[in-house]
C-alpha cells in the first residue's frame, strides 16, 4: 500500500473573473486583446500530504480556498501550477445534489450516482439495500428527488458515497444540513471508515468535529496554508485570529490577493 | 492515450447509462415516442423525394431508395454533430461537481446516433427488398463503413463540443455549415452528375467517400471505391486524433467556463 493517498505538491490555481465576458465571435473580434478580467488566486503554492488511513480537516474563512482544494483533489479542476497525485478511488461529497437527476426517484439516483463513480449496476445492486436503510428515507426512496428537502438530499448522497467503498472520501461541509441524529450517525459511519483504513479529507466549520475527529488540521488563510498540524492548536489559533479580525471590523472578504490583468 | 481509454473503459457503465438515457429520452413526451426514430427519416425522404423526383425529375431508377441510403448516412453524421456541439454547456451541472472523463458526453451522443442508425435499418432493409434490390455479398462492407463514419463523426463532435465552451457561436454557425455540407455531399445526386472539372473537389470531402460507399455497396452492389474510401479512412483517423487532442487540452478549463 502506498504511504500517501493524496499528495498535493505546491499547487496554485488562478481563476479569471471576467467583467462582462466576450463570448461571441463578434465581441471577441471587436474587443480582441482588450478583455478585462481580474485574476483571483484561489490557491497559492499549497502543499499537503494525506497519509493513508488518516483524516485531515480543512478550516478557514469563506473564500480561503477550501472548496477549490477539494475540487482539485477530485480532478474537477486542474491546477495551474504544481501537481496532485491521488492513489486510490475517490468519492466526493462536494455539493448537494451533484450527480443526481431531479426527475429520477431516489432509488434510480443511487444507480445513476454509482455509475458516475464508475460502478456497474451489479456492484451497486449488492449495496442498494444497505444504502437505502442507512439513509432512512423510507417511502421517499420511490419519489422523484425534486420533492426532497436539502437534508434528505444529503442523506442520500452521504449514504451512497460512503457505501460504495471508496478509498478516499472528500466531504465539503454538507453534513451541516442534516438533523442532529443523522449527523451523529454520519460521524459514526466516518469513524467506522477511519478504522477500515480509509482516508478522509473533510471541510467543516464545526470546530468540535475537527478537534475530535481529525488527525491533522490544515488552516487555509488567503489561499495559502497558514498552519498544518495538531487539530486543537490549529483550530485554536484560527478561531482566535478570526475573532480578532471580526472585533477590529476587518473581516470583510477582500479581493486583495488578485491581479488586474488586461488581454485575453 | 492508453490511460484515457482505460479510464473510459472504467466508466463504461456511465457511458452506457448516458447512451440509453439519450435513446429513451430523445422523444420523451411526444405522442409517437420511439416511432419517431423511423418516422423522422421517412418524412425527410418524403420531402426530398417530392422535390427531387417529382419536381426536379431526377431520372435515376429507384431514386427514392438511393436517396434513403444517403439520407440515413447523412443524418447519423449531422444529428450527432448538432446535438453534441452544446453538450458540455448543457451538462454544466455535473461537470462542475463531479469528476468523470468528459469525453463520455460527446461520445455517448455519437454512439446513441449510431444505434439509432442501426435501428432504422429495420425499415431500410424491407424497403430495399420491396423495391427489388436484394441483399448482395457487398453488404458485408456495411459495418466497416459505419465504423469509419462513427470515427469521423466522433472526432468532429469532440472538437466542436470543446471549442463551443469558449466560443458559443460555433453552435449557431454549424447549422449553416452543415446545410452547405449536405448539398456538397452526393446524397441527393450521384457522383456522376457532378460536372467533370469539379468532381475532384467534391471528392476531397471525406463524408462524400463515406456516403458514396454506402450507395455503392447497398444500391449498386459494388465494393467500395477503394481510393475514395481509403482517403476517408485516413482523414477520419486524423480528425479523431486531432479532435481528441483539442478536447484534452481544453477540457482542463471546462469546469470554470461552463
Amino acid at each position: 500500500m502506498k504511504k500517501y493517498h493524496v499528495e498535493v505538491d505546491s499547487v496554485s490555481k488562478v481563476f479569471r473573473v471576467h467583467y462582462g465576458k466576450n463570448q461571441t465571435l463578434k465581441e471577441k473580434i471587436l474587443y480582441a486583446g482588450r478583455t478585462k478580467y481580474k485574476e483571483f488566486i484561489a490557491l497559492d503554492n499549497v502543499s499537503l500530504k494525506v497519509e493513508t488511513g488518516s483524516t485531515v480537516g480543512i478550516i478557514g474563512v469563506n473564500g480561503s480556498g477550501k472548496s477549490t482544494l477539494l475540487k482539485i483533489i477530485s480532478k474537477i479542476l486542474y491546477p495551474d501550477k504544481g501537481q496532485v497525485k491521488v492513489n486510490g478511488r475517490v468519492a466526493s461529497l462536494l455539493e448537494l445534489g451533484a450527480g443526481f437527476h431531479p426527475d429520477f426517484t431516489g432509488r434510480e439516483n443511487i444507480y445513476l450516482n454509482g455509475s458516475l463513480m464508475g460502478l456497474s449496476k451489479k456492484q451497486i445492486g449488492y449495496k442498494i439495500d444497505e444504502i437505502i436503510e442507512f439513509s432512512e428515507l423510507g417511502d421517499f426512496i420511490k419519489e422523484p428527488i425534486r420533492t426532497y428537502s436539502s437534508g434528505m438530499y444529503m442523506r442520500l448522497a452521504f449514504s451512497v458515497a460512503t457505501a460504495l467503498d471508496p478509498e478516499i472520501l472528500l466531504i465539503d461541509e454538507i453534513l451541516a444540513v442534516g438533523d442532529a441524529a443523522f449527523q451523529k450517525k454520519c460521524m459514526d459511519r466516518l469513524k467506522q471508515l477511519q478504522k477500515l483504513g480509509k482516508s478522509i479529507i473533510f471541510v467543516s466549520h464545526n470546530s468540535t468535529d475537527i478537534e475530535n475527529f481529525c488527525d491533522v488540521a490544515v488552516w487555509l488563510d488567503h489561499s495559502k496554508v497558514r498552519e498544518i498540524g495538531d487539530p486543537r492548536r490549529c483550530v485554536g489559533n484560527y478561531l482566535r485570529e478570526s475573532m480578532n479580525r471580526a472585533n477590529q471590523g476587518n473581516s470583510t472578504l477582500t479581493f486583495d490577493h488578485s491581479i488586474e490583468a488586461e488581454s485575453d | 492515450m492508453i490511460k484515457i481509454f482505460s479510464e473510459i473503459f472504467q466508466y463504461r457503465f456511465m457511458l452506457w447509462g448516458m447512451i440509453s438515457s439519450d435513446l429513451r429520452t430523445r422523444y420523451k413526451g411526444s405522442v409517437f415516442g420511439f416511432l419517431w426514430t423511423f418516422l423522422n427519416p421517412l418524412l425527410m425522404l418524403l420531402v426530398y423525394g417530392m422535390v427531387f423526383k417529382t419536381v426536379m425529375r431526377v431520372s435515376l431508377p429507384h431514386y427514392l431508395l438511393f436517396l434513403f441510403i444517403g439520407l440515413l448516412g447523412w443524418n447519423l453524421f449531422a444529428n450527432s454533430i448538432m446535438s453534441s456541439v452544446g453538450v458540455i454547456n448543457r451538462q454544466s451541472s455535473i461537470i462542475k461537481k463531479l469528476y468523470f472523463p468528459r469525453e463520455i458526453l460527446p461520445i455517448s451522443i455519437v454512439l446513441a446516433s449510431a444505434i439509432n442508425y442501426v435501428l432504422s435499418l429495420v425499415i431500410l432493409i424491407p424497403f430495399l427488398v420491396i423495391s427489388g434490390v436484394y441483399p448482395s455479398w457487398t453488404w458485408v462492407y456495411w459495418p466497416l463503413i459505419l465504423i469509419i463514419e462513427v470515427i469521423f463523426t466522433m472526432g468532429l463532435s469532440l472538437f466542436f463540443s470543446a471549442i463551443n465552451v469558449f466560443l458559443r457561436d460555433v453552435e449557431h454557425m454549424l447549422s449553416i455549415v452543415l446545410m452547405a455540407w449536405f448539398y456538397l455531399t452526393p446524397v441527393v445526386y450521384t457522383l456522376t452528375m457532378i460536372p467533370n472539372k469539379y468532381v475532384q473537389y467534391f471528392k476531397m470531402n471525406p463524408v462524400a467517400g463515406i456516403i458514396v460507399s454506402y450507395q455503392d455497396i447497398l444500391y449498386y452492389h459494388l465494393p467500395p471505391r477503394w481510393k475514395l474510401f481509403t482517403y476517408s479512412i485516413g482523414i477520419s483517423l486524423m480528425v479523431l486524433l486531432f479532435g481528441w487532442a483539442v478536447f484534452r487540452k481544453l477540457n482542463r478549463r471546462f469546469a470554470e467556463e461552463v
